[in-house]
């Protein structure tokens, strides 16, 4: 095998796709966002990452976030917290974000 | 040779090539196809074709066919033929350790619009219900995984919302990022034809297209926007329909959420899209903004038609959306001469789509994470599924870079091609201990692959294909599998060899599972498409034959309302700078198809024997650059070589290529930007510098090597 060249022979990096490409593609999602309300806003850019992103990485944009989420506007921050407030959460949808 | 004018059999099939879905009889003499007949019953082509289908069929007894299945331990040593048990044995077991050694999740699929929807069902089923997790996706994600998106959320269907006839009945038609007269042509004659009778055609597209301008064909208004400025343009539009009271007021109170059409209309009435502000940032005149806008609300009947110019951009769902939000505050739609109608690359992207073939959604766009959905399917696969969204395809590249993703199942896709951002996706490549390809040919991803499986073309199996305007036309045997098996069978053989017991006798039992899971494909069976033809889903127990024009009566969303979504524009972070003062944008030829693995290997080749650089005269002079002569392409990302070839079809500061051919390399220059909801990457918008290949004698090398090339691909 050509292990020798992997970037990871062996061993797995700490997040599942590098951070600051999460930090990208989260800014991304609330730039869409972003003309909402600011409670429209928060529940759009959590049903987004819930549905769309593997949990890996959204433990690797929370664990950034836990870390001083540098580089991360702040309205994806509040959305992204919201992840962690399991009991609210709503079934996957499609469409305008709900208030 | 013989002469093959009296075939000896005759099999009623459909075109692989792109989304229009033509019928052709495929006609064989002793058991090998002589001609291709455009079938005058086919719901789409009635008897017309273009010259990919009619022509270019000869690749499937190509040479360079693998008819053998192929193994070896590293990427660096030879391939080594081998039977079929040992190669599918060797996929399973190494995926299986992979799986052991990184975890379930350390390992995916990845399926093609190339494939039927059979084929392209089970792929999903693979990586759900034997490798145990969602990694699954196919290469809609790279074209139109936005169009999904965007029309899911405005109209509640990611697809055509009109059958292709209905373009008769426009009286405006609006084309968007597309060229029809190249990449559709078949469907590009409909709209000559009905342009012809008196139908008002807008264009808003970079380049001055085929269809912009050709004979019995011109458009009334040309937007020749710059590339990356779909959005802001779109909204201009709006903004000139909401300002001027041009919308269908009645339309929107019956039909769709009235407050989020507030929300809308204040968001595009906005001082900054009057397109007095938009029209000098997207290099257009104002007053072309404000007549497209009149044309399209005045109608009565106005369609709009879109490609890939839409989507592959940063803003791509957004850019949907818009088009969506367009249309129902208009009006347009639910009537015959209307819609929002995606014009699909691939002969089965729509199914590919349908098919749940993401990592997100079972078919019928239904997500994995609701529980009531995942347990129909549990229930009739026998086994838990993963309740969470896998990788999407540039994730499971950028997951191999950190080492968490090292194995892969790939069905007739050439990732290393067609895929953007060239080096890192062959970085990512290397990164996996196991890479199962299944495909024709030895193509560029080949060279990375661990284990080849000889697949078979659409000639040469039974299936369906569901084309651009919802059809799901027959694919039929024409001839028998070069390599043994059509590709739904290995993929059943690697399904066994994983552990799980699948088992179909005809591919006809695999559509009858798709329509006992997927609610708009709940009335298909190959015993109705045998009767009828074809049929445009959905089709079921309300529309047995199938339905023509969507959104009727209700839109396929929880309260039966059509919605519309806040179309900010956000510019992209792709931008021309004193480096790289050109913006590069892509699109196809007439005679060839996509990374033309198919198409070069025929005789059209000889129409279209290398890509060229099309660039304005103007650009072109300024560096001192010939017409005809090799070219320096740069972009931040990689570097390759093109021919220039002065167009009045771009305007000063853009140029445009092809990607048909591999040794082109286009995509070693497109960066890893990506649609902000789906990863579809932003393959229209490269800020690049072009230059004149320095020395002579390493000129007139190239010019050898290029005659090769082209030598070899025509041989």
């Amino acid at each position: 095998m050509m292990t020798a060249e992997l970037a990871y022979p062996e061993a797995m990096g700490e997040t599942v796709l590098d951070t600051n490409r999460l930090i990208t593609m989260a800014n991304q999602i609330g730039d869409f966002f972003a003309p909402y309300p600011r409670a429209r806003r928060a529940e759009g850019i959590r049903n987004h990452l819930r549905t769309y992103w593997d949990p890996r990485m959204r433990e690797g944009l929370l664990a950034h976030i836990e870390r001083g989420a540098e580089g991360l506007h702040p309205h994806v921050i509040e959305g992204a917290r919201l992840l962690l407030q399991t009991d609210r959460a709503t079934r996957g949808y499609y469409g305008p974000p709900k208030a | 040779m013989a002469n093959p004018i009296k075939p000896d059999r005759s099999v009623i099939t459909t075109c692989a090539y792109c989304g229009v879905g033509c019928g052709f009889k495929a006609e064989t003499y002793q058991g090998r196809v002589v001609r291709m007949i455009p079938w005058k019953e086919g719901k789409a082509n009635h008897g017309h074709s273009c010259v990919k289908g009619r022509f270019a069929f000869d690749y499937y007894q190509h040479p360079d066919r693998v008819r053998t299945p192929l193994i070896r331990r590293s990427i660096e040593e030879p391939w080594r033929e081998v039977g079929w048990d040992e190669a599918i044995r060797h996929a399973a077991s190494e995926l299986r350790r992979i799986q052991a050694k990184y975890g379930k999740k350390s390992v995916g699929a990845v399926s093609s619009s190339r494939c039927t929807n059979e084929e392209i069902f089970l792929v999903q089923k693979l990586a759900r219900a034997v490798l145990g997790n969602n990694n699954i996706d196919n290469c809609a994600r790279i074209c139109h995984s936005p169009t999904q998106f965007g029309l899911s959320a405005t109209v509640g269907w990611g697809a055509a919302s009109q059958h292709f006839d209905s373009i008769l009945q426009a009286d405006v038609i609006m084309v968007v990022g597309a060229n029809p007269t190249e990449g559709h042509p078949v469907f590009g004659s409909l709209i000559k034809r009905r342009v012809r009778q008196g139908a008002t055609l807008i264009v808003i597209d970079p380049r001055h297209t085929e269809t912009v301008d050709s004979a019995h064909c011109r458009a009334t208004v040309h937007l020749a926007l710059r590339p990356g400025t779909n959005v802001a343009v779109l909204d201009s539009i709006a903004h000139v329909i909401v300002r001027e009271g041009l919308f269908n007021e009645r339309f929107v109170r019956d039909r769709c959420e009235w407050d989020e059409f507030e929300g809308w209309s204040a968001l595009v009435s906005s001082d900054r899209y009057a397109p007095e502000r938009i029209g000098p940032e997207a290099g257009i005149a104002a007053e072309d903004i404000r007549r497209a806008a009149r044309l399209y609300a005045g109608g009565p009947n106005s369609a709009i038609y879109y490609g890939l110019g839409v989507t592959e951009h940063s803003q791509g769902s957004t850019g949907v959306m818009c088009l969506g939000n367009l249309a129902l505050a208009c009006g347009m739609l639910g009537r015959e001469g209307v819609g929002v109608n995606p014009l699909r690359g691939q002969g089965n992207v729509q199914g590919g789509s349908c098919l749940g073939s993401w990592p997100h959604v079972f078919s019928g766009y239904r997500f994995v994470t609701d529980p009531d959905v995942r347990g129909s399917f549990e229930r009739d696969w026998g086994v838990t599924l993963d309740d969470e969204p896998g990788l999407r395809l540039p994730n499971m590249f950028d997951a191999a870079l950190t080492g968490h993703f090292r194995g892969m199942y790939i069905m007739g896709e050439d990732p290393v091609q067609s895929d953007p951002n060239q080096q890192h996706v062959i970085a990512a490549m290397r990164n996996m201990e196991c890479v199962v390809l299944q495909d024709l040919f030895l193509n560029e991803t080949s060279r990375y692959a661990h284990v080849f499986l000889p697949g078979s073309s659409s000639l040469e199996k039974e299936g369906t294909f569901t084309s651009a305007e919802r059809r799901v036309n027959r694919v039929r045997k024409v001839v028998e599998p070069l390599a043994g098996h059509q590709d739904w069978e290995i993929v059943v053989k690697l399904m066994n060899a994983l552990g799980y017991p699948a088992q179909y006798a005809h591919a006809g039992e695999i559509l009858d599972e798709i329509a006992r899971l997927s609610p708009a494909y709940k009335g298909l069976s190959f015993a109705l498409l045998d009767r009828i033809g074809s049929a445009q889903w959905p089709c079921d127990e309300n529309a047995p034959e199938g339905t023509e024009v969507l959104h009727k009566v209700s839109f396929p969303r929880a309260n039966g309302r059509g919605t519309f979504m806040l179309t900010e524009y956000v510019p992209t972070v792709e931008r021309i700078s004193d480096r790289y003062p050109l913006l590069l944008t892509t699109g196809r030829i007439l005679s060839q198809y996509n990374v033309g693995t198919q198409t070069r290997r025929t005789a059209n080749s000889l129409w279209h024997p290398e890509d060229l650089l099309e660039i304005h005269s103007e650009d072109a002079k300024s560096r001192g650059i010939a017409d005809g002569e090799l070219v320096t392409v740069t972009s931040k990302f990689g570097s390759t070589r093109l021919r220039a070839k002065f167009s009045q079809r771009v305007n000063p500061g853009i140029v445009y290529t092809t990607f048909h051919h591999a040794q082109s390399k286009a995509n070693v220059l497109t960066s890893d930007l990506s649609d902000w909801a789906t990863n579809c990457p932003e393959y229209k918008v490269t800020a690049v510098e072009v230059a004149r290949v320095a020395a002579p004698q390493e000129r007139a090398a190239a010019c050898r090597n290029e005659t090769a090339a082209v030598e070899e691909a025509t041989a």
